[in-house]
């Protein structure tokens, strides 16, 4: 009996798939340049089927690729050959609310909007809002640890989660809570990848939903400008809810697509959300409007109810679609930079968009400096999607050269293996995999994904060089 | 090219290692004396180990050395109208390493987040003695496992923590106000304040009165009495006149749980409970007494993976185990 028999056997009646047909929609996740058909895919209703899967995958030895609603744009839930897809979509209640507690507790299959929907009576709703979360999942988003427009001052998925159960390859069922002592294995959990367990339920922290939310949009004649008046705004010691920054080919695609009154003679725009009770967003709408004055603004707009703040915000909510209309395929990069480089980074991307004769659309989340430049190309140009990868790890490398890192809320899945050797040196990365045993000795989950073998970093060239040891002798260089 | 001190520490672990010897890793010794029979790693006696060696304000991010005192690097950022969002307790003379390896949060951890929230990046010396780094200085960032945030709470058992980059936030002005209620309806009416738009930056209950504090533009407060802030150093660190005999727990609850026999303090919408009490009053609790020892109940599972965690980053058990 093979794996897949051994499945059938043990699970209800239509949770596994094996027909390749009906594998062909699990055989990429939202980075679509790669695919894969898997060995089959697994719909799990409950955690002891999920229990049963892992021991029959270990004893067949075969790879579980853990996936959520498959939003996730770095190949983070790309199939292998010879693995099994388990997907968490069926595992989609909300387990139980507690208004007064403010926490709510959900299977991994939730959508991240059902959430605040579900709670919205109470006057409560999640803040972690990644630009997919009509779709993504609250287990994806704990696995990539996700972000989204308000990050800055709410956080990312992390700062949300109060607790984790999982469970691990031995089929152990195990509970992290922020309450626990010593190392903070909740913190670890996040932005895992699927690599270290399965999520199978998660508690979040609920916030009360503020009175009122207020957008100041103003246009700049420089992207630089833009850019300073971004520190301006945080240097008087204001938190916008949102701060979001699009060159002028995006603001020119989103105008074009969303029809919202974008100044169209910007060279930048910069959208700047304030939220929380009446008295505080008034105070500092009032304040914002005049440090983007001051700051050189060449026109300026506050939103003056919440029909407009909506229809404002769709324009830059629509980037990514605006933009694509432009081009047959497009990838979008995820790099974070220190803000007070911004516009040398600009610069530079111009400067790689000539030599790679690729044009790029920015759009960034310019509150904590995490870029999205969205190169564009046709995939049915023969080697062109290699130039664009070949463009991509450049952009991720001139990110870590200003003091960066190759991503700030997609995470590494498979597309940025290579950048991960750049980041890290040969040491942490045994750290990491050393974290991976730890949690999963059999190498079963997610295999190859996010952390890169010291092998492969060592073909890329990156290898660390300690007191003139080179890692690996025994591997041929070129 | 890692600088004199750093490679002083190194040179310290590997020769622990090699000597098979077991090492304490302090700061100024405000949460942990030195025990007989451990060699001391210090933070502290060494100046090159203290002090900031990044601070841009308009970064949000500051990046400072593990020896630094935390008076010193809250007067620096309150130079520049910034501020620890994480309101770390201030034992006299307290380092923000210790800090960090405590995973000490105050009285805003409801509102703002625990220590490892503020967490960017971390660079430690593994029990091998490797300088490493971990995370960064980007307040999004998510590459590699979240070795950064992970250390924090692990006590000096894993690593030397040598630098830290933490996210910091606008300083802002504060008021508190309370009222005598009893301590259950405290607890409840803490909760339901937390759960709207009255930005709260701290709520608790002491001696027979509800304080809540308040910061920015919010509306008049009515059946209340304006106090000044101090309550919030009197609970954060908490340190009451108990007789010799009585043992002090610090439990971490679900904050609107009931009352606990015994209380001394309700901070924290609940989440925290200060109690005085022979054994363990509940479920995550923590005896507190003149310093910092580990809670040992986690089951076996994440027994184990402490353990193999502890085997990752110290394999030759250099560090004092807990």
């Amino acid at each position: 009996m093979n794996v897949i028999q051994e499945l059938k056997k043990s699970l209800p009646s239509g949770s596994v798939i094996s027909d390749k047909e009906q594998c062909t929609p699990y055989e990429c996740d939202g980075l679509s340049a790669y695919r894969q058909t898997p060995l089959a895919v697994v719909l799990p209703h409950n955690i002891d089927q999920i229990i049963t899967i892992l021991a029959i995958c270990k004893r067949f030895n075969t790879p579980v690729i853990t996936r959520g609603s498959g939003t996730g744009l770095a190949g983070g839930a790309l199939p292998l050959a010879n693995g099994i897809v388990l997907g968490l979509s069926k595992m989609n209640k909300i387990i139980s609310i507690d208004p007064l507690a403010r926490t709510a507790v959900l299977q991994p299959g939730v959508r991240n909007i059902s959430v605040t929907q579900a709670v919205e009576a109470y006057g409560l709703y999640y803040a972690p809002d990644p630009s997919s979360q009509v779709a993504c999942s609250i287990g994806g988003n704990v696995a990539e640890n996700s972000g989204g427009v308000h990050c800055l001052k709410y956080g990312l998925t992390v700062h949300n989660v109060l607790s984790i159960t999982m469970v691990n390859m031995a089929g152990d069922i195990i509970k992290l809570d922020e309450k626990d002592d010593g190392v903070d294995l909740l913190a670890l959990l996040n932005g895992s990848e699927g690599l270290l367990g399965i999520i199978v339920e998660v508690k979040v922290k609920l916030l009360p939903k503020p009175d009122t939310a207020q957008l100041v949009m103003a246009g700049f004649s420089s992207v630089s400008a833009c850019a300073d008046a971004v520190t301006s705004v945080l240097e008087q010691g204001i938190i916008p809810a949102g701060l979001e920054m699009m060159d002028k080919f995006s603001i020119m695609a989103a105008e074009e697509y969303a029809k919202v009154g974008y100044p169209l003679d910007a060279e930048a725009l910069l959208l700047c959300e304030v939220d929380g009770s009446f008295d505080q967003v008034k105070v500092d709408t009032q304040r914002i409007s005049t440090i983007l004055e001051q700051a050189g603004a060449t026109s300026l707009r506050v939103s003056q109810n919440e029909a407009e703040r909506v229809a404002l915000w769709q324009g830059r909510k629509n980037a990514f679609p605006a933009v694509g209309r432009f081009s047959p395929d497009y990838y979008c990069m995820d790099g974070t930079i220190p803000r007070k480089r911004l516009a040398f980074v600009l610069q530079e991307i111009e400067k790689l968009s000539i030599k790679y004769q690729l044009q790029v659309a920015n759009v960034f989340h310019a509150g904590d400096g995490n870029l999205h430049p969205l190169i564009l190309y046709d995939a049915n140009v023969p080697g062109q999607l290699h130039q664009t990868e070949k463009f991509g790890a450049e952009i991720l490398k001139l990110c870590l050269d200003v003091g960066g890192t190759i991503t700030g809320e997609h995470g590494v899945g498979v597309e940025k293996l290579d950048s991960m050797c750049h980041q890290f040196a040969t040491p942490e990365l045994e750290i990491f995999h050393g974290i991976k045993n730890v949690f999963d000795s059999t190498g079963l989950m997610n295999p190859g994904k996010a952390i890169p073998t010291l092998h492969r970093c060592a073909e890329v060239g990156q290898m660390h060089v300690h007191n003139n040891q080179l890692p690996f002798p025994e591997l041929e260089r070129f | 090219m890692s600088e004199p001190w750093i490679n002083q520490i190194c040179d310290q672990v590997k020769q622990a290692a090699f000597e098979q010897r077991t090492v304490q890793i302090a700061g100024n010794h405000t949460k942990v004396p030195l025990e007989n029979g451990f060699e001391e790693v210090s933070l502290t006696q060494n100046v090159s180990a203290t002090g900031i060696v990044d601070y841009e304000p308009s970064e949000l991010v500051v990046t400072v050395k593990a020896g630094t005192l935390l008076a010193d690097l809250k007067a620096e950022l309150a130079q520049h109208k910034q501020m620890l969002g994480f309101e770390p307790p201030e034992y006299g003379g307290s380092t923000i390493g210790g800090t960090y390896a405590c995973a000490l949060t105050g009285p805003s951890r409801p509102f703002r987040g625990v220590l490892r929230d503020f967490v960017l990046g971390a660079k430690i010396i593994d029990g091998r003695g490797q300088p490493l780094a971990f995370g960064g200085k980007m307040i999004k960032n998510v590459a590699g496992y979240d070795v950064s945030r992970m250390l924090a709470g692990s006590k000096g058992s894993m690593a030397v923590i040598t630098e830290l980059s933490l996210k910091v936030l606008p300083l802002v002005e504060e008021v508190t106000y309370c009222k005598a209620i009893p301590e259950s309806d405290a607890i409840v009416l803490m909760n339901k304040m937390a759960g709207t738009t009255l930005p709260l930056s701290g709520c608790a209950y002491y001696e027979g009165l509800f304080y809540y504090r308040v910061f920015g533009e919010h509306p008049k407060q009515t059946d209340v009495t304006a106090c000044t802030n101090d309550i919030w150093l009197t609970l954060n660190p908490f340190k009451p006149k108990l007789q010799a005999h009585q043992k002090l727990w610090r439990v971490d609850t679900e904050g609107p749980a009931p009352s606990i026999p015994n209380t001394l303090a309700v901070g924290m919408c609940g989440q925290r409970r200060w109690v005085v009490s022979e054994d363990a009053p509940a479920e995550y609790s923590t005896l507190w007494q003149s310093y910092f020892s580990p809670r040992h109940n986690d089951t076996s599972p994440i027994a184990n993976i402490k353990a193999g965690l502890k085997n990752v980053f110290d394999p030759s058990n250099v560090f004092k185990t807990l």
